[in-house]
């Protein structure tokens, strides 16, 4: 046993710095698609669309007068737009990609006569509830200093549960930010839910939802609970996860990447802004 | 065992050759039975599936024999939603009547006991693969689900799941134990069903390629690999050396991480913690690797039809040139570790045995299989992609137990190192895949996933659109006898090391 221990001492602290500092070892994935809007044309949007397999990105009119919207909540990273448009999308490497508001994951741009007119988030209502936007205002002063979480697996590929595990792992420790996974949902504060909502887990998610004491936070890790992903549609999903549950932090990817999903984290509990100041520049949140 | 084409005229079948050495054969529907029943006794059955389009009714077996890289396709024509039942002679048959059974509606006649394999609380009258999907958008719950019970004094149901403890699949089991000892658990499953290959139907292959990839996740590249292969010899396109090397390559990556991250869940299942983290941080380096070889983690998004969508980064390339010495070392210091571990052999050795006999009645694959007798490696035997020209070995053992299952997973890791050195002496050049014309046809493809050989059988339309594709990935098989293990002397403290030494995929099960 002692050989174990010695082990484990000589592999030296391979934690990363994120996200006091960026490491650029662990971003080598994409966390996102960007559109850059001054590359884009109306015909790159067109042909940008056709070749969406998830719909995340969609047209409507035509090349004189139309309007493309982009939903990173929807997008899988397959790099089918930027193989096609490639002035006009991009790989987003930095992983603050989390957001707090569904509609900040959507990008509209329209144009007229064939002209780009510029971008503007997609006019929608606020897609929260009351509820969500008073705990979000609540959330750093109760859960500033520590987190506990409960998974719930709503139907995934396995890909994000393979992520979220690594999040304890010596790379990523989520431990030394104050978040821990815990077994039971009576001593969670947040629910993290991965997966399209399938028919067979919705009873479960919702038990498990009911079972967490007040206040809670419910945090959408990965594209399949945000938007659906590639299954959404199909005959046998719920989601999207906030028509279900009040969903606070939104966390895109395919599957979110470790760092990605430490941001989101740090997010619900607006522990981001903090850590950000006191670790100078990380990039931009 | 004889070659398939030998067998299939001993059989009486004629048969044309397709395009990729497979064996298509025709049997009216009342010789079926008996035919796929003579056959089943000479050679492995691989897969049996119905199909329901326009052209009718259908039901397809796939054999295979070890030593014939052929596979042999019989399949008939159904007048009407029934067939006899192979399970009485063959038992690998059951499972996947039982699927045909609830997802098409078309019954086994005979089959002792055709219960739904993943719809608890589904409408009877509905199947997923074959009803309009609008019909099945919010259908009511119905409780026609008997779970089987034991009885007897001092015997208590537990449930494990769907929930779990950790960050972890969904999937529910329910223990039958009478204090200590587990006398029966029965894995309930469908809590992940997607409907997979359902949702690829009327699409292009490379839309469909993105189901494919999410069908597992941690099976993301073999499974895509597999049903991709299927489409390219359908639609008759050929692959070049090349793009075939870098193939097996990621292949390999792949294989590596799954296998980290299988073994640091066994330690951590024995209390190992620290050869839990150092897993934990081999796997982290692996996908690390993949992200900057293919800028996707789970090596996502870079397979396409005809080839890879993009080349092999060269930064990519001499990052792995470094970490592979370090691969090596390290998995070979874990390993002697491990062995020289008492507490970590013995809370494996004899834990959960599935005695080889027992095993081979379910035709088991991958590393689980391997453990029970079953020398079969479809990278071997069935040579796809870059392995005809990368030489590697199979370890195969006999006693069955998560010991053995454990030892096969090492072993595997030193292979796939070796393989992917190879590959890294002489690096592949590939180009990014024109998009080929894609017509019309059917075909299989298979690829060795890390739990075991994954078939697709793909059915193309004129315009390359999928008309029908059946995945027939290894935990649809390896979860079969899962339940006779976990009964098999062991206890309730047992159970968390069982499950990590079987470590299927859920995801890869329900689809």
């Amino acid at each position: 046993m002692s050989r174990w221990v010695s082990l484990g001492l000589a592999s030296g602290v391979k934690t990363t710095k994120f996200p006091k500092a960026a490491d650029a070892a662990a971003s080598k994935a994409a966390a996102a698609i960007d559109l850059n809007v001054q590359g884009l044309t109306p015909q790159l949007a067109i042909d940008a669309a056709a070749v969406c397999p998830t719909d995340a990105i969609t047209v409507e009119g035509d090349s004189t007068n139309g309007a493309l919207r982009f939903d990173m909540g929807q997008c899988v990273l397959c790099g089918r737009c930027i193989r096609k448009a490639p002035t006009a999308f991009g790989y987003r490497y930095k992983p603050e990609v989390a957001v707090k508001e569904r509609r900040a994951l959507r990008v509209e741009v329209t144009w007229k006569e064939g002209r780009i007119a510029g971008p503007g988030h997609a006019d929608e209502p606020h897609s929260l509830s009351p509820e969500a936007d008073e705990l979000r205002r609540q959330a750093h002063r109760i859960f500033g200093r520590s987190l506990h979480l409960r998974h719930v697996d709503a139907g995934s590929c396995n890909g994000c549960e393979s992520e979220l595990q690594l999040l304890t792992s010596p790379y990523y420790d989520l431990a030394r930010l104050g978040v821990f996974f815990t077994p039971t949902p009576r001593h969670a504060d947040g629910l993290l839910v991965t997966g399209v909502v399938t028919r067979q887990m919705h009873q479960a998610l919702m038990d498990t939802y009911e079972a967490m004491p007040e206040p809670k936070l419910v945090i959408a890790a990965g594209v399949c609970a945000i938007g659906g992903g590639c299954f959404a549609g199909g005959p046998t999903t719920h989601g999207p996860l906030d028509s279900i549950l009040p969903v606070v932090v939104y966390v895109p990817g395919c599957p979110p990447t470790p760092s990605a999903l430490i941001h989101g984290l740090l997010l619900a509990t607006s522990k981001v802004e903090e850590r950000y100041r006191a670790g100078g520049s990380a990039g931009g949140a | 065992m004889s070659g398939l084409a030998e067998l299939a005229q001993v059989v009486g079948l004629q048969y044309r050759s397709g395009a990729s050495g497979e064996l298509w054969a025709d049997c009216p529907q009342a010789e079926f039975s008996a035919n796929a029943k003579e056959l089943a006794s000479r050679a492995l059955l691989s897969d049996l599936f119905a199909s329901v389009g326009e052209d009718g009714r259908s039901l397809t077996a796939v054999f295979s024999t070890i030593g014939d890289s052929a596979w042999l396709v019989l399949r008939t024509q159904l007048p009407d939603d029934h067939f006899d039942s192979l399970t009485s002679a063959v038992h690998a048959a059951s499972w996947y009547e039982r699927e045909i059974a609830e997802m098409y509606g078309i019954h086994p006649d005979g089959h002792p006991a055709p219960q739904p394999l993943r719809l608890h609380d589904w409408p009877h009258r509905y199947h997923p693969m074959r009803d309009e999907l609008s019909l099945m958008k919010s259908l009511p719950s119905a409780h026609g689900d008997r779970v089987p019970k034991v009885r007897g004094q001092g015997v208590f149901q537990l449930p494990l799941g769907p929930v779990r403890s950790g960050p972890q699949e969904s999937a529910e089991f329910l223990f039958n134990s009478g204090g200590e000892d587990l006398v029966m658990v029965s894995p309930r499953f469908g809590y992940k069903m997607r409907l997979v290959e359902r949702l690829a139907e009327g699409r292009s292959v490379d839309e469909a390629l993105i189901l494919a990839e999410r069908m597992a996740g941690i099976s993301t590249y073999a499974n895509a690999l597999a049903f991709v292969q299927a489409a390219e010899r359908a639609a008759g396109i050929e692959i070049d050396d090349e793009t075939n090397r870098a193939r097996s390559l990621l292949n390999e990556l792949e294989r590596l991480h799954h296998h980290f991250g299988y073994l640091g869940r066994v330690a951590d299942s024995t209390g190992l913690t620290v050869a839990a983290a150092q897993y934990a941080a081999l796997k982290e380096e692996v996908l690390r690797v993949n992200a900057g070889l293919t800028g996707h983690r789970y090596l996502r998004g870079l397979l396409a039809l005809g080839g890879l969508s993009e080349t092999l980064s060269e930064t990519g390339h001499a990052d792995m040139v470094v970490a592979l010495p370090h691969w090596e070392k390290r998995s070979r210091r874990l390993e002697a570790l491990l062995e020289d571990t008492a507490t970590f052999i013995d809370r494996l050795d004899s834990t959960a045995v599935l005695a080889p006999d027992y095993a081979a009645q379910h035709n088991l694959l991958g590393p689980i299989g391997r453990s029970t007798g079953a020398d079969r490696d479809c990278r071997r035997d069935h040579p796809y992609a870059g392995y005809k020209s990368l030489p590697f070995e199979v370890l195969v053992k006999s006693q069955g137990d998560a010991l053995a299952r454990v030892r096969i997973v090492l072993f595997e890791v030193g292979q796939s190192l070796r393989i992917v050195k190879q590959v890294l002496e002489q690096w592949p050049k590939t180009e990014p895949a024109a998009s080929p014309a894609s017509k019309g046809g059917s075909a299989l493809g298979w690829a060795e996933a890390p739990g075991g050989e994954s078939l697709h059988f793909v059915q193309l339309d004129d315009a390359g659109n999928v008309v029908r594709w059946r995945a027939r990935p290894p935990a649809l098989v390896n979860w079969h006898p899962y339940a006779h293990a976990c009964a098999s002397g062991n206890n309730l403290t047992d159970y968390p090391v069982i499950e990590a030494s079987f470590g299927i995929s859920h995801a890869e099960f329900d689809r």
